[in-house]
């Protein structure tokens, strides 16, 4: 689980910039996750395009079994819900239909989510937010909020090694205690590794007034632009089918 | 704001979205997705109180409420939580500030208000099912029947109810777990 929220730098094949992928996520939202548009056949098509292109950014990010777990996934799903779902009837429809319905609306964006999770490092990321002005009440939390995930995974499987050992599980002798016994010890340890990492975050002038530089170089190169091209191509062809231009 | 206080912002906002992502799991089997507006405000009360107690500024629980939003938008959740969440944060905010940051019961009316940005995430499924409804007029009344059944609008206000009271309870539970652990260690 650790691997999600932290960048394998040196494997990661090709770079995109973190602004494109964030705005891959947003046209994913509205088109996959907001219907916008369904009613217009060349924007319902694009959209199954885009969705797929989730996958194929985790393929450039040499993520092949993710991606390969992912895009399956999604396909099967696809393909019941346009061809499968108006045959059903009755108590199949509504279990059946409701998974795909859900599943087909939010898995492209989380297939972005674990993306773009997973390749952008967390300085990449600041260096994004500050160029897009971003202040730094939000970009300071978020930054020590990233170092901090792996801290909180490492200690959360240690605490949860001593609780099982301790019969305090899901099904053991103590699952009552369950919840208690294992979030109170890590949130003790959170708070004292928290005091150790404001201490040293501020020895290297995080609390400073001063504009801060970064040593990451961020920018927008070829496959940005093809990325981007083909996230606004959606938008292009939802005004055109608006305006009647393409039915 | 210090940057110490920034900083807290950014340790508990992580204790919080593991939760949240643990929970989230169980979401998977699309019958739970519902449940998360119980389980996330109630699990996620106990780091939340514990940071209540650090809290003594003017903006850190709105911040933390921010946060939460821009990181449902990052995880593919959509907008609407960033706009309920940048609002309902700042409504806790006041609730806080008006106990002086200090008044226990406040606190667990501020996790009630604070936790209203989880039944947001489902505001996009309900926001787009009319029109998805509409262009599959197609498939059927049977189908528009079914579906609408298992996911009426009035759900809608429901699912923030039920976050919004889940965040009391989760409140009271993190209260006694304060009371009984954190005091004892000196670290509430």
């Amino acid at each position: 689980m650790t691997g999600l929220f932290t960048a394998d730098v040196e494997n990661r094949g090709l770079v995109l910039d973190p602004r494109t992928k964030l705005f891959v996520m947003i046209t994913l939202v509205v088109f996959a996750l907001g219907n916008t548009g369904s009613d217009i056949a060349a924007v319902k098509y694009a959209t199954v395009v885009l969705c797929l292109l989730p996958v194929i950014l985790l393929c450039t990010a040499r993520q092949y079994k993710r991606a390969a777990l992912s895009g399956l996934v999604y396909t099967l799903m696809k393909t019941v819900e346009m061809f499968c779902m108006p045959h059903m009837t009755g108590m199949i429809l509504s279990l059946i239909g409701l998974c795909c319905l859900i599943f087909v609306r939010l898995m492209p964006g989380l297939i972005m989510g674990a993306y773009m999770l997973s390749s952008t490092t967390v300085s990449e990321f600041i260096a994004a937010m500050h160029r897009m002005h971003i202040p730094r009440q939000i970009t300071i939390p978020m930054s020590v909020m990233f170092r901090f995930f792996p801290t909180v995974f490492e200690e959360f499987s240690s605490i949860n090694t001593a609780m099982k050992m301790r019969d305090i599980r899901i099904g053991g002798k103590n699952s009552g205690k369950f919840i208690e016994y294992r979030l109170v010890p890590l949130m003790v340890c959170s708070v004292n590794i928290g005091s150790e990492l404001s201490a040293a975050a501020l020895t290297r002038g995080l609390g400073t007034k001063v504009r801060r530089t970064n040593i990451c170089r961020i920018g927008f190169h070829v496959q940005d632009v093809i990325v981007l091209i083909l996230s606004s191509a959606l938008y292009v062809l939802w005004i055109l089918g608006l305006t009647g231009v393409t039915g | 704001m210090k940057g110490k206080d920034l900083i807290n912002i950014g340790i508990f906002s992580a204790i919080y979205f593991i939760i949240l992502f643990a929970v989230a799991m169980l979401g998977f089997i699309p019958i739970f997705l519902p449940l998360l507006t119980v389980f996330v405000p109630i699990i996620g009360g106990i780091p939340f109180m514990l940071f209540l107690t650090r809290v003594k500024k003017f903006g850190m629980i709105w911040i933390m409420s921010v946060i939460m939003g821009i990181l449902m938008l990052l995880t593919g959740m959509s907008w609407p939580p960033l706009v309920v969440s940048a609002v309902s944060g700042l409504i806790a905010e006041l609730v806080y500030k008006s106990g002086n940051y200090r008044s226990a019961s406040k606190a667990v009316l501020t996790n009630g208000v604070f936790s209203l940005w989880v039944a947001a995430n489902y505001l996009p499924l309900f926001f787009a099912a009319e029109k998805y409804w509409s262009s599959r007029q197609n498939f059927g009344q049977d189908y528009i029947d079914t579906v609408t059944k298992l996911m009426p609008v009035w759900m809608c206000p429901v699912l923030f109810v039920v976050s919004f009271v889940c965040g009391i309870i989760g409140g009271f539970l993190g209260r006694a777990l304060m009371k009984k652990h954190f005091e004892k260690a000196c670290i509430a």
